[in-house]
């Protein structure tokens, strides 16, 4: 079954990421790939935190020559409107449904502090030309010979205080046409559960994310991200552990059979520890 | 009115190379509000470029450096410019420019230009607009999103912001939640809910 039928479906579906490398050696990207062949579908990251790697295009394809669902991501801060409807149309011809329209991080954070930001277009304007593109016209209005169908979909923040904007902009994503959302990482279900109450989100698939954290290290680089909210509990769990790895991973596995409970899904980010995910899917059941 | 700083000197007098004779241009108009194109202004560069074996030959205070046709008249007959090896501008990029094009002289810029800037109050300026061309304050509350969201975004938020500040900058307001708040004050949530607002046309680039 496809993705966007299973949206349809009852299924807890399961997404997790991956980043395309930075360099032409695609044989790491390949073997953490490989450990997500079970999986509902796949995100391929689109230069994420404004840094410079392959393109998600050219890794989605190559998933699907695994058989894996991708998701390619599309940041619409590097691309113009010509750029961001061709990309549109090059997944559609190479067999990639499923798209997930993101801003983007600005640059100013990244390795490429000073360069040109495009946002030609802003996210519900993406949304609606991905929609456009189906009905076999572009935005400057001219015809299509074949149009693309897509499985739209698009993110939001429930940590992102004031609660009811995310949840506003929630909603004009859903009008927009956004079919399902996976959401920045979340830590607190009970949190996560009110943001849900607060949102409209019948008809579409809301897959909230959750990160694994690894090292103390990576804690504390998660932690100075915008917007993240380690709750101390965790903190103390991953620093006292004397493997904090195994504790991360746990905290997954608890986080995730939770969820099992109310959520439409999971989106897994596991950042470079991708083989460790059949395992905590395993662990959450 | 545009807000510009002053170049570092060494990399003015680096600019003017082999050129030995300059005449400084200073503006009235914004770069005087700005304290950066106004006599203490000219007398600072003129000061520095003497010290480096420069020969100043003149010096004016043009009423606004972007009006071509005051250029002009104030500029041509005067003969230490036109003698000028090379002509420092003490104004914004489309007052240097304006000189070239009524001179076709040597341009050697001093200052760079920032934005265009609202006066907070003496020496703090903030950017609330740039200049699109097709202004939306009326769909958003009188608060600029395509100038003070770091992105652009002009249906929205993006996910990131954090206690009401951007992303990029904890210290910089998100132009989203600004425009939020006020719309719940005022009772109109709805309307961004509904709103809708287009890329931008070609006819209005
Ligand atoms: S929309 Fe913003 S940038 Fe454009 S004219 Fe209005 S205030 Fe200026
Ligand atoms: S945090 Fe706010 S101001 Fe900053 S990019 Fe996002 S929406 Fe724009």
């Amino acid at each position: 079954m496809k993705f966007k039928d299973k949206l349809k479906s009852d299924k807890f579906l399961i997404t997790a990421e991956l980043f395309p490398p930075k360099g032409t050696d695609i044989s790491v990207f390949l073997k953490r790939a490989a450990c997500l062949t079970g999986l509902d579908a796949v995100n391929v990251t689109d230069n994420q935190r404004a840094s410079m790697r392959v393109g998600s295009l050219a890794m989605c394809k190559l998933l699907l020559e695994m058989n894996i669902e991708p998701v390619l991501q599309l940041a619409s801060r590097d691309k113009n409107r010509i750029a961001l409807q061709s990309e549109l149309l090059s997944a559609a011809v190479l067999g990639i449904e499923n798209v997930l329209i993101i801003s983007g991080d600005h640059p100013n954070a990244g390795e490429y502090a000073g360069t040109k930001t495009v946002y030609d277009l802003d996210t519900i304007q993406l949304i609606k030309t991905a929609r456009l593109l189906e009905t076999g016209v572009d935005l400057a209005g001219k015809k299509l010979s074949g149009s693309p169908k897509f499985c739209v979909g698009a993110v939001v923040n429930p940590s992102a205080e004031p609660h009811e904007l995310q949840a506003l902009m929630f909603e004009k994503k859903v009008n927009a046409g956004a079919e399902f959302f996976q959401t920045q990482t979340i830590f607190n279900t009970a949190q996560y559960k009110l943001f849900l109450e607060k949102i409209n989100h019948s008809g579409v698939k809301v897959l909230p994310g959750v990160t694994l954290i690894k090292s103390p290290k990576f804690m504390q680089f998660l932690q100075k991200l915008p917007g993240v909210n380690i709750p101390q509990e965790v903190q103390d769990r991953i620093n006292g552990a004397c493997d904090p790895l195994a504790e991360g991973m746990r905290i997954c596995s608890e986080t995730i059979r939770e969820l099992r409970s109310f959520s439409d899904g999971v989106h897994i980010m596991a950042i470079g520890m991708e083989e460790y995910i059949p395992e905590i899917i395993k662990n959450s059941l | 009115m545009i807000i510009t700083t002053k170049k570092n000197q060494e990399e003015v007098l680096n600019n003017l190379k082999g050129r030995q004779t300059v005449f400084i241009v200073g503006c009235g108009s914004c770069a005087s509000k700005c304290g950066t194109g106004d006599e203490k202004a000219v007398a600072e560069i003129k000061e520095f470029l003497e010290k480096n074996g420069k020969k100043v030959l003149g010096s004016v205070i043009l009423d606004s450096a972007c009006d071509m046709r005051l250029a002009k008249k104030d500029l041509v007959k005067i003969s230490d410019f036109q003698d000028a090896s090379a002509v420092i501008m003490l104004s914004c990029g489309a007052g240097g420019q304006s000189v070239e094009k009524i001179s076709g002289k040597d341009i050697v810029s001093a200052l760079d230009s920032k934005y265009v800037g609202s006066t907070e109050r003496i020496g703090v300026h903030r950017q609330f607009c740039s200049i699109c061309g097709t202004c939306i304050l009326s769909e958003t509350e009188g608060i600029c999103p395509r100038t003070r969201c770091a992105k652009g975004l002009l249906n929205g938020p993006c996910g990131s912001f954090v206690n009401g500040k951007c992303e990029t900058d904890q210290t910089k307001d998100c132009a989203w939640v600004l425009i939020y708040e006020k719309l719940k004050k005022n009772n109109k949530l709805d309307k961004f809910l509904k709103q809708y607002i287009q890329p931008k046309k070609q006819s209005e680039v």
